[in-house]
């Protein structure tokens, strides 16, 4: 990659990443403003790493993330992924007949395994569908492939002729899981993995992630709602707000020194499992703003207990404020924020 | 079969609502499924009982027993429901006609139900207001223009900036938290002495979660009422509630005072639900104990103890064989397990 100081170790390079969706009104369907779902965020991942994309619904975590895919075509900026073979692209403007070899190299987890596995399909088809898709191997090795993604997954390939209803939502999830890595992918985009699966589900699945990670050298982009979901498996956090970024950090230092009020009012929200914790919170008044009419200067300014005249009127941008460590704050190197201790 | 008291015995308050031995099965052609049997519970007055458990586990149908609204081809069994006025006198929910006017009384007026998506629980074609208006003058003897002054001071209770112009709006123009919040006053807006919130925070981010929860506990307070907060989110247990039941396959296994609950767990269930839940204070990318299997089909219910087959402590011959029954373990604890059967005896 271009970067300075990259020495090849980065997997993927969003850089001012920007996503306007239109809105539409009346007869003509005029377009009357815009929602600015993503509005200029970087961030880059290295390979064999988990960044993890936090925020509330309507921040564009998620927006982002189908970006990364190209399931969505962003509006600006560079999303620069190195491939397997060497080059550097641009999946933000590759042509479709470019993308299609590139997507072998990214696969998506999905947030619902009861509605993103076809019900009338077996194990089988479902896992060996990327690998039929991208005429990977002959009927006999797809079958090969399948139950050893299947072992890989902690299910028993016996089960491969089954249909997705025999299976409960924790062993959905796995398939799901399974078929994302049929094709060897470097990243794999997961969108809220185990936010629709029980407690005791979800540590299965995150702990089958941590597992796979370290066994295939897989690089994860996490996308989730849940800070402490995220503190289980994740290297590195953004957390979004209104569209950007407004914190960056290692795991540790954000969650246990925060810098950016919202992550501060965040991390307080979270109950904590300990009755004998029940903490002061900050509590957040009012709603999120609205991404299509975002309050000017700092979007966080109405709902921060810290906002001083500067906020209202001057956008801060995203800066190191230690090494490795960015917020979006201009009172960042003053406030003493309180985060969550180990 | 084993038959389970209803919770904590305590000197000087009896509960407002006590649960016994519930049975609620829904008859279908594969089969029945036990969605609860043999559920005990006890609510007090002013106090917030969690009832805890993963998916059918049967927390939801408890709360759809209560107040009768089981749906076809589900229905109360047996076991008793046992709501008490505040001049003594005692009802027995289950003997009522689900449809009677009696039971309609009931429902909105002494328990009151807040569902988990507000989104559906509002009619997409009334506005907020009319809805609200309607119901309380279903309870209330009161002409519309005072039922709709009664509305916006709901409105206004539970944080509704601006409650006057939002009281004429649709339920789609609000965010999920400002529809949360139309929700619980509609649910308050009768007086109920018992709310029963079924995972009233799922669908909200955290930040709006906490502020709902603590409109709950500031409109407890002010109104005295009781709480049954249903939720999978052992987080929202511990910092809201004061007693928790936590639910396994229909069946309380383990009820006490909240502390007793997460600090010195008895059923090997509850023990192994708090140890794989994700801590925020855990250290960086750690793996988490998990709880083996998966739990089981509805058709497919363990003989014994339902979680025999994912216990660690499981003992062969004794824990598939019969069903332990709910029984004090400790000072105000009860617990559903054959480890503390020989302690006892």
């Amino acid at each position: 990659m271009t970067a300075p100081g990259d020495g090849g170790t980065r997997l993927l390079e969003v850089r001012d990443l920007q996503k306007l969706f239109p809105i539409r009104r009346g007869f003509l369907r005029r377009v009357v403003g815009q929602v600015r779902a993503v509005d200029g965020v970087t961030f880059h991942v290295e390979r064999g790493e988990t960044l993890a994309l936090v925020g509330e619904s309507g921040c564009g975590k998620t927006t982002t993330s189908r970006c990364v895919l190209r399931a969505v075509t962003p509006t600006a900026g560079q999303i620069l992924f190195r491939t397997a073979e060497g080059p550097v692209l641009d999946v933000a403007t590759l042509a479709r007949r470019q993308l299609r070899p590139l997507r072998r190299q990214m696969q998506m987890i999905f947030q619902d395994p009861f509605s993103s596995l076809n019900p009338r399909r077996t194990l089988l088809d479902i896992v060996a569908e990327p690998l039929v898709a991208n005429r990977v191997g002959d009927r006999t090795e797809r079958i090969e492939r399948v139950a050893e993604l299947l072992r890989l997954v902690g299910l028993r390939p016996e089960y491969m002729r089954r249909y997705p209803h025999a299976f409960s939502g924790g062993q959905r999830q796995r398939v799901g899981i399974a078929r994302a890595l049929a094709l060897n992918p470097a990243l794999v985009v997961a969108d809220e993995p185990v936010s629709a699966l029980d407690v005791s589900v979800q540590a299965q699945i995150l702990n089958l992630m941590l597992d796979l990670q370290a066994q295939l050298g897989l690089t994860y982009l996490f996308v989730a709602h849940d800070l402490s979901v995220v503190k289980h498996v994740s290297d590195r956090v953004a957390v979004m707000y209104v569209g950007r970024i407004v914190e960056m950090a290692e795991t540790e230092p954000l969650f246990g020194a925060p810098r950016h009020p919202y992550t501060e009012a965040l991390l307080s929200a979270v109950p904590k499992p300990d009755p004998r914790q029940r903490a002061q919170r900050v509590l957040l008044e009012g709603d999120v703003a609205d991404a299509a009419n975002p309050p000017a200067g700092c979007a966080f300014h109405p709902r921060c207990a810290y906002a001083v005249e500067r906020c209202r009127a001057e956008r801060p941008v995203l800066e190191a404020v230690e090494p490795g460590h960015f917020v979006a704050c201009h009172r960042a190197r003053e406030l003493g924020l309180r985060g969550v201790a180990r | 079969m084993a038959t389970s008291t209803a919770g904590v015995s305590r000197p000087g308050a009896r509960p407002i609502l006590e649960v016994r031995d519930l049975r609620t099965y829904f008859f279908q052609d594969e089969g029945t499924v036990k969605a609860v049997d043999g559920a005990g519970l006890s609510v007090y007055a002013g106090k917030t009982l969690g009832i805890v458990g993963e998916s059918g586990c049967g927390k939801s149908v408890t709360a759809r027993s209560i107040l009768r609204i089981v749906e076809r081809p589900g229905r109360v069994v047996s076991g008793e429901i046992l709501l008490r006025d505040r001049d003594g006198r005692e009802r027995d929910l289950a003997r009522l006609d689900a449809e009677s006017r009696e039971m309609r009384e009931v429902r909105g007026g002494d328990i009151a139900l807040i569902f988990q998506e507000p989104m559906t629980s509002f009619s997409p074609v009334h506005t907020v207001g009319s809805q609200m208006i309607e119901t309380i003058r279903l309870h209330q003897e009161l002409d519309k223009k005072a039922a709709r002054e009664k509305a916006i001071e709901m409105f206004g209770l539970v944080g509704i900036p601006r409650p006057e112009r939002r009281i004429d709006e649709y339920s789609f123009q609000l965010s999920g938290g400002l529809r949360q919040r139309a929700m619980i006053a509609l649910a308050l807006s009768c007086a109920p002495r018992i709310l029963i919130a079924d995972e009233p925070t799922t669908a909200l981010d955290v930040t709006t979660q906490a502020q709902i929860l603590a409109l709950l506990t500031r409109l407890q307070q002010r109104e005295g009422m009781a709480i049954v907060l249903i939720t999978h989110n052992l987080g929202v247990v511990a910092e809201t509630c004061d007693e928790v039941a936590v639910m396994y396959l229909g069946r309380v296994v383990e009820q006490g005072p909240v502390d007793a609950i997460f600090h010195t767990p008895r059923h090997p269930y509850t023990r192994a639900l708090l140890r794989s839940i994700p801590s925020i204070h855990a250290p960086v990318r750690t793996r988490l104990p998990t709880i083996a299997g998966s739990i089981p089909h509805p058709y497919n219910r363990p003989p014994g103890c339902p979680f025999h087959p994912r216990c660690p402590d499981f003992m062969p011959g004794r824990c598939d064989r019969a069903e332990p029954a709910l029984r004090p373990v400790a000072p105000a604890v009860d617990a559903a397990c054959f480890l503390y059967e020989d302690a006892r005896a």
